[in-house]
């Protein structure tokens, strides 16, 4: 065992991971410019040829990075995420993707409420009365503040027309 | 005298009581975008520039920059009281100012750091007003292959005078131009990289890119270190500010020192991180009481706050004179100058010469207002922070998720986010840089087509921009120079190596 106890994730691997990521990236930028024209066409250079270089880059750049995660971490006993840490993580990102999952479907405001009343009560401890009313108290100053004052519309969902709000 | 008559104008249409409210507004949010954790400066604009969209230009601009000074400010507040710094250039400011505040020279730390910090700033709008006529004039001898160079020259600094790999900030620049294609062919009209996704014919906005990059990854690593508000009480008393204030000609050569730094950093992209790192270090260097810096040395925290508003305040020159923002925040803005209609760039000043000196005459009004409102306001915004965080991190990300639904009322505006947050995330923990990609995916569109005009204009030689005039060749010279900086400057060691072995 090289890596140290606790570590979930080694930064060699997330070196890789991030390596390959981009480099993919690049690849797939580099093919959807070849639909339209890389070279030269009659009004000058065509619609793809600016994409296609600026994807060249990325995965040349991209294999020089992973090289260079082989040189520099492959021995080197360095963590990027240890258990405890990514819990942390996990527990607030989480109910993060939940709450855009939820509004989505269901509009920002209800989304918002449920967002926080979940995060007071299951997180921070506190009793459900009070973290109902911090998330109402809330929304209902996020819809002042942009529907009425700067009357920027925000997502509602089904339920907001059922208490006459469209 | 031109353009002190014309910065008199600029007074006369910034000072209307609406845009003082609009300025103390500003400030305050910006104190409290600076103060909390996972919003900074960039993140407070973009969330903020939505509002903006109806708003008459000088007016949004004037909210946009006081909002800019706010944020700046309130990063200190946190450096020096809770030893968390609230931006990544109010870093050096921890230094000394949060072991002063442990001595419980609260008070003193944190009006030193608001008077050089407005100081700094001061500088470098004289700075901005002194060179805007002339920067202009220079700028209108452009043409295509100029601002290409130019917009090179940008990125070029970036990638060889960045900290870390070269290689990775490569790669984040152009996954930023990557991004900025993706949409609707400004020349030819074609759909590039939608791979047949409706939603994606507008565009992918740099604004939920900033909101993703800096605002869900910072406090996805907040969240990661666990946090802990250790804060130091301060209690603002009126003696203390007033012996800080009387203390302050004392350090009138760091004064001068950092401000010149923090211009000349703001001017040419270095941004304000590296000019307050770069200003503490040669304060430092130069004192003769070097062994009090790390343990509450008052210059500590005067150089770096100094250097970190003079460069704040100059980035904004090349933004509205050249087009070229000299932060990721400028950049923010100058995509904010494009979406309200206005083409930054040297034409802007004769054009709009209401808005160019509205906004400089209002960055003297705001920073003057900016250091009254936070010592006015320091006790309460530190103690927002005590509020626990179960509270406060779920309503900085439903800020957050509003932020990005608001920029086109787009659902998968939402969905990008979370990506972007995830991507700034790991790209901040492997030293990758991130303001690179912002850069890139705002100036995209507009390098892109001076590369394709040029292009044009030679037929297909990259020769042109050598070619072109003194001015492009010049350019191109100082932009490989910085491409190449870590190589370049390699070689010199290797060559002054044996000369100093020699010696010794």
């Amino acid at each position: 065992m090289r890596t140290p106890s606790g570590t979930l994730v080694s930064r060699f691997t997330m070196e890789l991971v991030t390596a390959l990521v981009t480099g993919s990236i690049g690849a797939i930028v580099c093919y959807g410019s070849t639909e339209f024209g890389i070279g030269w066409g009659d009004a000058g250079p065509e619609p793809g040829y600016f994409p296609f270089y600026v994807g060249l880059i990325i995965v040349l750049a991209s294999l020089f990075n992973l090289f260079m995660a082989f040189k520099h971490y492959r021995d080197r006993v360095e963590e990027f995420l240890t258990g405890e840490q990514a819990q942390r993580v996990i527990a607030f990102f989480g109910p993060m993707v939940l709450f855009v999952l939820v509004t989505s479907y269901l509009g920002i405001y209800v989304g918002m409420i449920l967002y926080l009343v979940g995060a007071m009560v299951f997180q921070g401890g506190y009793r459900l009365p009070k973290a109902a009313a911090v998330g109402v108290i809330t929304a209902i100053a996020n819809y002042i503040l942009f529907e009425v004052w700067f009357q920027v519309p925000l997502l509602k969902g089904p339920l907001e027309p059922l208490i006459g709000i469209h | 005298m031109d353009n002190f008559s014309n910065l008199m104008d600029g007074f006369a249409i910034a000072f209307s009581m609406f845009h003082l409210a609009l300025m103390a507004a500003g400030v305050l949010l910006g104190i409290l975008v600076g103060v909390l954790p996972g919003l900074g400066a960039p993140n407070g604009v973009s969330l903020l520039l939505p509002l903006t969209f109806t708003m008459d230009p000088v007016s949004a601009i004037i909210l946009l920059t006081s909002m800019y000074w706010g944020a700046l400010f309130g990063g200190s507040t946190t450096s020096i009281l809770f030893n968390i710094p609230g931006e990544p250039s109010s870093v050096a400011t921890t230094f000394d100012g949060y072991p002063m505040a442990q001595q419980g020279h609260a008070t003193h730390a944190l009006t030193l750091a608001f008077m050089s910090a407005g100081t700094g700033a001061m500088f470098g709008v004289v700075v901005i007003t002194v060179l805007s006529g002339w920067v202009t004039e220079f700028a209108l001898k452009f043409s295509s292959p100029e601002y290409f160079a130019v917009f090179l020259l940008t990125f070029a600094s970036f990638i060889g005078m960045g900290s870390g790999s070269a290689f990775k900030a490569i790669v984040s620049m152009m996954l930023g131009f990557a991004f900025a294609t993706v949409g609707m062919d400004g020349i030819s009209g074609n759909m590039r990289l939608t791979f047949g996704f409706p939603d994606l014919v507008k565009g992918i906005s740099f604004l939920v890119a900033v909101i993703g990059l800096f605002g869900i990854g910072e406090l996805l690593q907040t969240m990661e270190e666990g946090l802990r508000f250790d804060g130091i009480h301060a209690r603002v008393r009126i003696r203390d500010v007033l012996k800080a204030i009387a203390s302050m000609p004392g350090h009138w050569l760091t004064l001068l020192r950092s401000a010149i730094i923090g211009a000349w950093m703001g001017i040419t992209p270095g941004g304000p991180t590296a000019a307050s790192f770069m200003s503490y270090g040669l304060a430092k260097r130069f004192s003769r009481r070097k062994e009090h810096f790390g343990k509450g040395e008052p210059a500590g925290v005067v150089a770096p706050e100094t250097a970190d508003h003079s460069a704040g305040t100059c980035a904004i020159l090349p933004m509205l004179a050249l087009g070229v923002p000299g932060s990721a925040t400028a950049a923010v803005m100058m995509g904010g100058l494009m979406i309200w209609g206005l083409t930054p760039g040297p034409m802007l000043f004769i054009e709009r010469p209401d808005f160019v000196w509205g906004t400089i005459a209002s960055m003297y009004l705001g920073n003057v207002m900016a250091v009254v409102l936070v010592l006015a306001t320091v006790p309460m915004f530190a103690a927002i922070l005590r509020i626990p965080f179960s509270i406060i991190g779920p309503m900085i990300v439903v800020v957050c998720f509003i932020g990005a639904y608001s920029i086109s009322g787009s659902r998968l505006d939402l969905w990008l986010a979370v990506p972007f947050g995830i991507l700034g995330y790991t790209f901040k923990k492997l030293g990758y840089p991130i303001a690179p990609m912002v850069l890139a995916m705002v100036l995209g569109d507009k390098a892109e087509d001076a590369l394709r005009q040029s292009m044009i204009m030679s037929k297909g030689s990259l020769g042109i921009f050598w070619t072109n005039s003194t001015l492009s060749a010049t350019i191109m010279v100082l932009a490989m120079l910085l491409l190449f900086w870590p190589g370049v400057s390699l070689i010199i060691k290797r060559l002054r190596k044996p000369a100093v072995a020699a010696t010794a």
